[in-house]
């Protein structure tokens, strides 16, 4: 029996199509799509624009509901999930890191980080943020808003947040598109260590080979269809 | 946490980032709630004052009226017996003194009079000393205009009747001035034995006889041992919950006329508060996707944003109550002491409460949907824009709750007005006119859609701009919609009434009428008129008073007539008696004219409108209760009145035969060319005979005219509110589109456009938006002006276009200004800027 299979299993996507209507037709996003990603795992997609990259994320996420297949995802079969089921799922289970950091812009560093908190009813919500804050090297911002911090900064402020409820499973789109280098390989850096610390599970997309080689496993997306799968360097 | 505890604290935190983009939606409310508020208050003042003050305004608990004959003396001994009592009374005369002339309203009072409040002079005498007899003189006291209208001072005589009276003092307050109705002259008090002395009361005389009483037992209950002690005495009587009549109409009409204005500038408001609720939850999407992929579920997305808004609109509440709660102490300033009443101008927590409840519905019923939409934003849009646009239809529940609020707004409008059936009619006509603008709306971006592919790329691009998404085609519309509606049909009300009173006085009407010419002066009277050249419209008919106590046999109290022909049998009318038809002012249109021979049993004339409204055919009896005496007449014809003409009319006229040797006065009219010429007439005539009075008609009209001009400022007013709320609507909806407008400026200067290209663009699509939309609200406004003319005054109507289309065309010119100023910035912008960072 293979390892991977006795696992427990994280995403198991099977034979998951996507397909939007608009006035110029229908179109294809993904077509039969089968995925399974086990807990602990990290992997990356990558793909040309168009492929289906975003849409996968955001079928695993609950923010886009598959027109066919099966996704279940840490022990949920979201198929038949409304809104305010899919938020409480995302709000127990699910971390998502943005390109474009997708902070609050009415509200400070600490305050982003304690969203998440508080709609988990956590009582502790801020003193827990203040803590995240400080994981990820923001302790002396914690009261800046958005606008008052860097790129790097905002990003920081973003993954603590994502990981402040301890996700089972962090979804990352391009988290460093809208970085520099550097900056982009220190939120690298802190997200892996974040993520080993805490066993979260991580599917990130990425343009950058670099980037999805630091990951356990590489699929290639084209055409909404899974082309590769293959072991990555931190395997 | 609980729901409320976690969305409170999320709102509270976007809250601190300002409220920049909800100050129209703060303003739009507070002015609607505001001038509710303001209204409403001012009602309460001027009705609170009628009914704390109703024993000092009536003179008593009760009061007993009788025209032209006294109470007799086993009358008054019975009514001496139920408590304290004052007897008043008032006729009109002139007042002379060497060449100048002036009609007063004279009331003659006893040592009780004021049983209630008190009669304040200036000098601050005693008004029984005041009245008191000086040698020859007596004593009289008097409005201070007379005053000046005759040019004399304290100290001066005048002379009414026959009797020589010195101005001891001008009157400061009259405790019961409220109650006296429509005065043509000026008021003069004097002692009952002065009136008697002045030969003024001659059998037949226009004189008023008014018992006070300050009751012993409670009014109802006198009014039962009354109906059992004189059950045929035909008396009017009127208790404190009737105090002032005529005046509780004025509030009641007037108020509920201005409530209805105001309740549209609210609306209209509401249609702001509506927009702007949803930009402001548009520029939020961002964040609600945030919280969405955080997990929070769409109740507390609602949440947090209902919340949001109901702070805001808390605050558009209370500051809109505040200055409504203020309205009154402005206007006890400013009017107080023109108002027959003294109204205690105070804070009125029911209006107030009122107020802000139709604040909070409004609210709620314009920002619903907006939060609806907000809930179902996808927190996939963070990702990525998606393909099609989704529009998800938010469910019936939604919907009923919409629907519901809307409907919780029209009854509370019905229940809370004076008039039910106008807020009915008032809450029909918004819903039908807001759903005419919306159709409107929706029909020119549907018809810009289709059209063929316009020639001109001007009109192609306005076109394009009226239906494209996010276009402020349906709120243009309905603001500008409704806030013409109303101004069309406030300048046609006023038109209307307007046009009456002008065109009454253009006319040929009599511009005096002489009363009180007792039968023994008629022929001299004649001879006096028949002799001075250039009078026109002559005419002179003899006149009693009577009251109808059954009509076909039945009773009048058991009859319920439509409310505004209920005067006919309210009390005593004014009878004459002709042996041919009257010359002007009514035609025979059913039934015959009797012979000019005739003497057979008594028949009657009646006036047709009323006729039809109180079920009068002809051959019907009518019991007439005249001077004591009841005479059965029978309905031998009925004539259309033309009331505008100003001739001498009655709703009935006798045949002769029936009244011809009662005590009797003649009344009579005639028109001079000029202003001078009535007051020469005048002089003559007074001058000869010193128990007729002269009316002078062009002296009344002018002063309708100007209180129509008082009335139509203070509805101007409200209406300039409901302006107000449009044009800040308007401003806000193009605002919005601002920054659409710009980006279109400058792509189409980079495609090669000039400013005055880009300007016609601009132009022709507010130009079409405005055409169409002042064409449905000229038909609106056109309507309700009809309405309100026709049903609410029973006023004559005519359309008048100039009206309208003057209206209208001032109406489109701020839409283009408006249009023009929110674009204009637009024509300026550089294009680099913009295309750098789209």
């Amino acid at each position: 029996m293979n390892t991977s299979q006795t696992a427990e299993a994280m995403i198991v996507l099977d034979d998951v199509a996507l397909t939007l209507n608009s006035r110029a037709g229908a179109v294809n996003i993904l077509r039969a799509v089968n995925l399974r990603v086990n807990a602990g795992e990290s992997v990356s997609v990558m793909g040309p624009s168009g492929a289906g990259k975003t849409s996968l994320l955001m079928i695993v996420a609950g923010l886009e509901q598959a027109t066919a297949g099966r996704v279940r995802v840490a022990g949920a079969e979201l198929g038949g999930m409304d809104e305010d089921a899919l938020a409480l799922f995302r709000c127990d289970n699910v971390g998502i890191v943005f390109q474009n950091f997708h902070l609050i812009a009415t509200m400070t560093a600490l305050e982003n980080v304690a969203v998440p908190l508080e709609l988990a009813g956590r009582n502790d919500a801020f003193g827990r943020a203040e803590q995240d804050l400080a994981a990820v090297g923001l302790g002396h911002r914690l009261a800046h808003y958005p606008g008052q911090l860097s790129g790097g900064e905002q990003q920081r402020v973003a993954l603590a947040r994502a990981f402040a409820p301890q996700p089972r499973l962090l979804l990352a789109d391009e988290p460093t598109g809208s970085l520099d280098a550097d900056t982009g390989w220190q939120i690298i850096e802190l997200m892996f260590r974040l993520a080993a610390q805490a066993g979260t599970t991580l599917l990130l997309i990425t343009h950058e080979a670099a980037l999805a080689d630091r990951c356990s496993r590489r699929i290639q997306i084209e055409d909404g269809t899974i082309l590769a799968s293959c072991a990555g360097a931190g395997a | 946490m609980t729901l409320f505890g976690l969305a409170w604290r999320l709102a509270r935190r976007e809250l601190r980032g300002g409220i920049g983009g909800f100050r129209i939606f703060l303003l739009c409310l507070a002015m609607g709630v505001a001038a509710i508020a303001a209204i409403g208050s001012i009602g309460a003042a001027l009705k609170g004052s009628m009914r704390d003050d109703a024993r000092i305004i009536l003179g008593g608990d009760v009061e007993i009226r009788l025209n032209a004959v006294p109470a007799s003396a086993a009358q008054l001994a019975w009514l001496r017996g139920q408590g304290r009592i004052s007897h008043i009374s008032q006729t009109r005369s002139m007042a002379r003194t060497g060449a100048a002339r002036a009609l007063v309203e004279l009331k003659a009072v006893d040592d009780a009079y004021p049983l209630f409040g008190s009669v304040v002079l200036s000098p601050g005498l005693a008004l029984d000393r005041a009245l008191a007899r000086r040698g020859a003189d007596w004593g009289a006291v008097v409005e201070p205009a007379l005053l000046t209208r005759m040019n004399i001072a304290i100290g001066d005589t005048i002379t009414l009747g026959k009797a020589r009276f010195r101005i001891v003092a001008t009157i400061v307050r009259e405790p019961d001035r409220a109650a006296r109705g429509i005065a043509f002259g000026l008021r003069v008090l004097v002692a009952h034995a002065a009136l008697k002395a002045s030969g003024l009361i001659q059998p037949g005389s226009l004189i008023r006889y008014h018992y006070r009483i300050a009751l012993r037992v409670s009014a109802k209950a006198w009014r039962e041992t009354l109906d059992t002690a004189f059950p045929k005495a035909g008396w009017r009587v009127r208790d404190t919950g009737n105090a002032a009549p005529g005046l509780g109409r004025i509030v009641d009409r007037i108020s509920a006329f201005l409530a209805v204005v105001a309740l549209t500038a609210l609306l209209v408001g509401g249609v702001g508060v509506g927009n702007a609720a949803r930009a402001f939850l548009q520029s939020r999407s961002g964040t609600i996707a945030i919280l969405k992929c955080l997990g929070a579920p769409g109740r507390v997305i609602f949440a947090v944003y209902a919340i949001q808004i109901t702070v805001l609109a808390a605050a558009g509440v209370a500051a809109g109550v505040t200055v409504g709660g203020l309205a009154p102490l402005a206007a006890g300033a400013l009017f107080g002491g023109r108002l027959p009443i003294d109204p205690q101008f105070g804070v009125y927590p029911a209006p107030l409460a009122l107020a802000a409840v139709f604040g909070i519905l409004v609210t709620a019923a314009f920002s619903y949907w907006p939060l609806v939409r907000a809930r179902a934003v996808s927190a996939a849009t963070l990702f990525r824009d998606l393909i099609a646009p989704e529009f998800r239809w938010p469910g019936w529940r939604d919907s009923a709750v919409v629907a519901g609020l809307a409907l919780l707004l029209g009854l509370l409008a019905v229940a809370s007005a004076q008039d039910r059936q106008m807020a009915l009619y008032f809450v029909a006509g918004t819903a039908v006119a807001l759903i005419a603008f919306r159709l409107a709306a929706g029909g020119i971006a549907a018809l810009s859609r289709i059209a063929p592919r316009a020639g001109n790329p001007y009109l192609r691009l306005a076109l394009a701009n009226l239906h494209r998404p996010g276009a402020p085609t349906a709120t243009i519309a309905t603001s500008l919609g409704m806030g013409l509606s109303v101004l069309i049909a406030v300048a046609l009300v006023e038109g209307n009434l307007s046009r009456y009173v002008g065109g009454v006085l253009s006319e040929s009407a009599p511009s005096l009428y002489f009363i009180d010419i007792q039968p023994d002066q008629v022929a001299a009277f004649d001879r006096l008129l028949a002799a001075t050249p250039g009078l026109r419209n002559v005419g002179r008919v003899p006149m009693m008073h009577g009251r109808i106590v059954a009509i076909a046999g039945t009773p009048v109290d058991e009859i319920q007539p439509p409310a505004n022909y209920a005067w006919i049998l309210r009390g005593d009318r004014g009878l004459t008696w002709m042996r041919s038809p009257p010359a002007t002012g009514s035609t025979v249109v059913e039934g015959e004219w009797w012979p000019s021979d005739y003497t057979g049993p008594p028949l009657l004339s009646f006036d047709a409108q009323a006729a039809r409204a109180l079920g009068i055919a002809i051959g019907d009896t009518i019991t007439l209760n005249v001077l004591g005496r009841e005479i059965e007449t029978r309905v031998a014809n009925l004539r259309r009145i033309d009331w505008n003409s100003l001739a001498i009319n009655f709703v009935m006229i006798l045949a002769p035969g029936v009244l011809d040797g009662a005590p009797q006065t003649h009344i009579a009219t005639a028109r001079a060319d000029d202003a001078a010429g009535d007051a020469a007439l005048e002089r003559t005539v007074t001058g000869e005979f010193s128990n007729v009075s002269a009316i002078r008609v062009r002296e009344i009209l002018n002063r309708l005219r100007a209180l129509i001009g008082q009335l139509a400022t203070a509805v101007r007013l409200v209406s300039a509110v409901v302006v107000a709320a449009g044009i800040l609507v308007l401003a806000g909806a193009i605002a919005a589109s601002r920054k659409q407008r710009i980006y279109d400026a400058v792509m189409l200067k980079v495609l090669g456009a000039t400013r005055r290209d880009v300007l016609a663009v601009f132009a022709i699509e507010f130009g079409l938006l405005g055409v169409v939309t002042v064409a449905i609200a000229s038909g609106i406004g056109t309507l309700s002006a009809w309405a309100i003319v026709t049903k609410l005054m029973h006023a004559d109507w005519v359309f008048m276009p100039a009206t309208v289309a003057l209206t209208a065309l001032a109406c489109l010119g701020v839409t283009v200004a408006i249009g023009a100023a929110g674009t204009w910035s637009a024509l300026g912008q550089k294009a680099a800027p913009l295309l750098r960072n789209p």
